[in-house]
């Protein structure tokens, strides 16, 4: 509608875009047409189709107790956090309000320290003595539970200063309600998207972690990154269905968090 | 208002922080505070003795020179084509667009060992993309597993990010000021260089900031392409703490000092460019 | 030959017509203002004039030359944007030599104009400032200056009062005016603000659904509204059907009737009413009568305690026939 764009320029920004998607998609579309290749060697295009890695893969005992595995691993953070997470923002933005501007601050040290550099430390706390997690799942639920901690901030803050949380607080307790109370049945439903959202998007980053996993647990609770891992010298087919197994998973679960994050706007 | 909460309630508050600031501690800060105190604990006693020994080393300094390159390299060719993307973005219909950055938020669940393997597939020496490639005649031969390799393969996981921080960015560009300053005389070159580029400056130059942390401490990628084998910071240090040849936890905190060391500077000249120029407050 | 002709313009959006076949003539010095409710084109058809939206048909000539090829950086033409459209990386000096930098124009003298500028609109001490650190009114004049600056052939202003609040509307409609009177600058104003329109122009022409329905000077617009929209959206019209007005005035008539608030005379005449409510709106009372079962808006200037009637009163009205405007 503008003049500052020629007709020609909108097909080149339709261009660009399409190119952009086609760099985005290659190692995936790749990385599909392997898994259903009979054989593919050193040629441009595979030499047959089949659906027998997807059935090797899934019949697979160790492949499953992995993907087991991981999910347990990232509910039991998942669910951590939402215990630990909750009564944290509640408590700040309602009593100290202040402190938000440190909690900003620290949410940034999951993101500013790189996880080598944490495991570094963790390995040496809690490999021996009365602290031992090491090999455990229980050092990853703690480790995840830290770089869930970002996105789950930021999102139910997010939340809780949309539905202004003080005006509430105050409203219920003048019709009576104890604090307690009030923050069970007013203020917890309301921030149902806000956390469902941040859940979804936690969950995809947490299922496809590796360092933590395979510096701190490695094969002794093997999650099904550290079993890609493993799998490296076994069949770049089978290996190719694992991949688009494990992404397939997380696509549906972060398509879930796109249609939420939609019904919230 | 709190001022009307009895002491008792502030206490009782005060309590149900304590939970999250156990395990806060216990898994973020404990490590990072151990890791700090233990680079500094030498053979020979409490010191710099790690440091000096890894800056005289042409080993360790060449770990330190392949990440910044990388990094440097990653995060300057994502950006480019994040930048053209996003501003192409911008432009075109709502469907197409919402469909590609959702896809491209998607693509950014790829990265890490999934990334990796899927590169090895494409661009490794038997790979489709590089007999594509070599027999359209355009590259002799590519190597994934080099310096080059990995600067491809890390700058197509910078991109989904890249495009998710700058599009946003593209926002604060008004349509106004373009028709205001073509009115004035300014074509689209002047455009840019006057006020389009200075305004997105801060964006930019945020952005460039993040993606060059994130590609400094990147370990998965790099692990399963090389199997630990190629020399780069974060490799070097998990190398030292889990239990290969060489296992030395104090060094190997040096080595982690040095990593977020580098990525404070980093930080600190981003802060120190963006007084410079100009900024705009929210 | 006008300095400012538009002939034969159209204006499509995928299929719908904003505007066809628009025709108006503008003198070099007039102050035209377009007024007209939202969506009825008058933005859409500064646009056009300033090149920032294309045209589908027709030509916008300018002391003769056709603009409608020429790309805006071309057409000599200073514009105010409802939204100020500063440019948020430059200081206010800044911002009004940008027009001057993309000319070329040498350090000293584009120093010196600015200076003028900004003088002009009474911001001369806030030449280092930023938009950022610039109210809303400070900012439109600096705006102005900006358009100013470049001594433009034409001055286009689109709304730029609407974000203003009503104080700062007032000081800065005045402003406005007098630059422009002299400078002697032709100048085109959208508003839909009547108010605004009948203060500042020497010609109005009010649009409607992309037409333009009159155009004539403040006084014409006002006590001679060409049709019921007309009366409708300037001043508060009486507008009564023709067989309710004959019934009214005891006299036939064949077309609608505008009939101005003010025009009615209260406390004599032949017409007797009731009064159902009144509102005190500073100077004028208004009062909403019932004469007959016609529902009608008198305007009493607010004089003394005697102009106040209470409501449910008995009233005789007076409307003079020259006061009964047919409309189409």
């Amino acid at each position: 509608m503008s003049r500052a764009d020629a007709p020609g320029a909108s097909l080149y920004h339709r261009a660009v875009v399409w190119l952009l998607f086609l760099i985005l998609l290659l190692p995936l579309a790749g990385t599909l047409l392997y898994s259903l290749a009979t054989s593919w060697s050193a040629t441009i295009l595979p030499d047959g189709l089949t659906f027998k890695w997807y059935l090797q893969l899934w019949g697979e005992p160790r492949f499953l107790k992995a993907f087991g595995q991981s999910l347990l691993v990232c509910f039991g953070a998942l669910a951590l956090s939402v215990v630990l997470i909750l009564p944290l923002l509640f408590v700040v933005h309602y009593h100290f309000p202040k402190l938000d501007a440190l909690m900003n601050v620290l949410i940034l040290l999951p993101f500013a320290v790189p996880p080598v550099v944490s495991a570094v430390g963790l390995l040496q706390l809690y490999g021996s003595g009365p602290l031992a997690m090491v090999g455990t799942p229980w050092i990853l639920i703690g480790c995840y539970f830290t770089i869930a901690l970002p996105f789950m901030y930021r999102a139910i803050t997010n939340n809780l200063q949309a539905i202004n949380l003080r005006d509430l607080m105050d409203a219920a307790h003048l019709l009576g309600a104890s604090t307690w109370r009030a923050a069970f049945v007013v203020v917890l439903p309301n921030l149902r998207k806000g956390l469902m959202v941040s859940l979804f998007l936690s969950f995809s980053f947490l299922f496809g972690e590796f360092v933590f996993a395979n510096l701190l647990v490695g094969t002794r609770y093997e999650t099904l990154q550290v079993y890609l891992n493993n799998m490296k010298n076994s069949s770049g087919h089978f290996n190719s269905a694992l991949v688009i197994s494990y992404f397939f998973f997380v696509l549906v679960f972060t398509w879930a968090a796109n249609r939420l994050n939609r019904d919230k706007a | 208002m709190s001022a009307t909460h009895k002491p008792r309630g502030k206490w009782l508050a005060l309590l149900c922080l304590l939970p999250f600031a156990v395990f806060f501690i216990a898994f973020q800060i404990a490590p990072l505070v151990w890791v700090a105190l233990n680079s500094l604990n030498t053979p020979d006693g409490w010191g710099l003795g790690n440091f000096e020994k890894a800056f005289a080393s042409k080993f360790y300094m060449q770990a330190v020179k392949h990440s910044l390159q990388i990094a440097f390299w990653s995060s300057l060719f994502g950006m480019l084509i994040a930048i053209i993307g996003s501003y192409s973005l911008r432009q075109v219909d709502s469907k197409l667009r919402d469909f590609v950055i959702a896809f491209s938020n998607m693509t950014s669940n790829f990265a890490g060992v999934p990334l990796a393997f899927a590169f090895i597939i494409l661009l490794g020496f038997n790979g489709a993309l590089t007999l594509l490639l070599i027999q359209a005649g355009l590259i002799e031969s590519f190597n994934l597993y080099s310096k080059n390799g990995l600067i491809v393969l890390y700058t197509y996981f910078q991109i989904p990010l890249g495009v998710l921080l700058l599009y946003p960015a593209f926002d604060a560009l008004r349509q106004d000021w373009r028709e205001s300053a073509a009115l004035l005389g300014a074509g689209t070159w002047a455009f840019w260089r006057h006020i389009g580029l200075p305004v997105l400056t801060p964006a930019l130059l945020g952005t460039f900031v993040i993606l060059l942390a994130n590609a400094l401490g990147a370990y998965a990628t790099v692990y399963y392409l090389t199997t630990g084998n190629f020399n780069v910071l974060p490799i070097r240090i998990a190398a030292m703490i889990s239990g290969d040849i060489s296992l030395d936890p104090n060094m190997a905190s040096a080595l982690a000092m040095i990593l977020v060391g580098l990525m404070a500077a980093i930080t600190l000249v981003h802060q120190l460019l963006l007084r410079r120029s100009y900024h705009v407050p929210r | 030959m006008s300095f400012l002709s538009i002939q034969n313009l159209h204006k499509n959006y995928g299929s719908t017509a904003i505007f066809s076949d628009i025709n108006a003539e503008i003198e070099q010095g007039e102050f035209v203002t377009l007024l007209g409710p939202s969506g009825c084109g008058k933005s859409t058809l500064l646009r056009c004039i300033a090149g920032l939206t294309e045209v589908n048909g027709g030509r916008i000539l300018l002391g003769g030359e056709d603009l409608v090829p020429l790309a805006p950086q071309k057409r000599g033409i200073g514009m105010v944007f409802q939204s100020y459209a500063l440019f948020p990386n430059m200081t206010a000096a800044q911002n009004v030599a940008f027009g001057l930098r993309m000319q070329k124009v040498g350090k000293a003298e584009s120093a010196q104009r600015v200076q003028e500028a900004l003088a002009m609109v009474e911001l001369g001490d806030f030449a280092g400032r930023y938009p950022h650190q610039l109210s809303g009114g400070q900012c439109q004049r600096v705006a102005l200056a900006r358009s100013l600056v470049t001594r433009p052939r034409l001055l286009l202003l689109d709304e730029p009062l609407s974000a203003l609040d009503a104080r700062i509307r007032k000081h800065l409609r005045e402003q406005i005016r007098s630059i422009q009177q002299e400078l002697g600058l032709t100048t085109i104003f959208v508003t839909h603000d009547q108010e605004e329109a009948l203060v500042m122009s020497d010609r109005i022409f009010l649009m409607n659904a992309g037409r333009i329905v009159q155009s004539g000077d403040a006084e014409t617009l006002y006590t001679a509204p060409a049709d019921a929209f007309a009366a409708g959206f300037i001043g508060n019209y009486n507008l009564l059907d023709a067989p309710t007005a004959s019934r009214l005035l005891g006299r036939p008539l064949s077309s609608q009737v505008a009939i101005r608030p003010e025009a009615i005379v209260l406390g004599q005449g032949p017409i007797s009413a009731i009064i159902r409510s009144h509102s005190l709106l500073g100077n004028i009372i208004r009062y909403r009568v019932d004469a007959g079962g016609v529902e009608l808006l008198v305007d009493v200037l607010n004089r003394s305690a005697d102009d106040l009637h209470a409501n449910g009163h008995p009233i005789s009205l007076d409307i003079a026939a020259s006061a009964v405007k047919e409309v189409a």
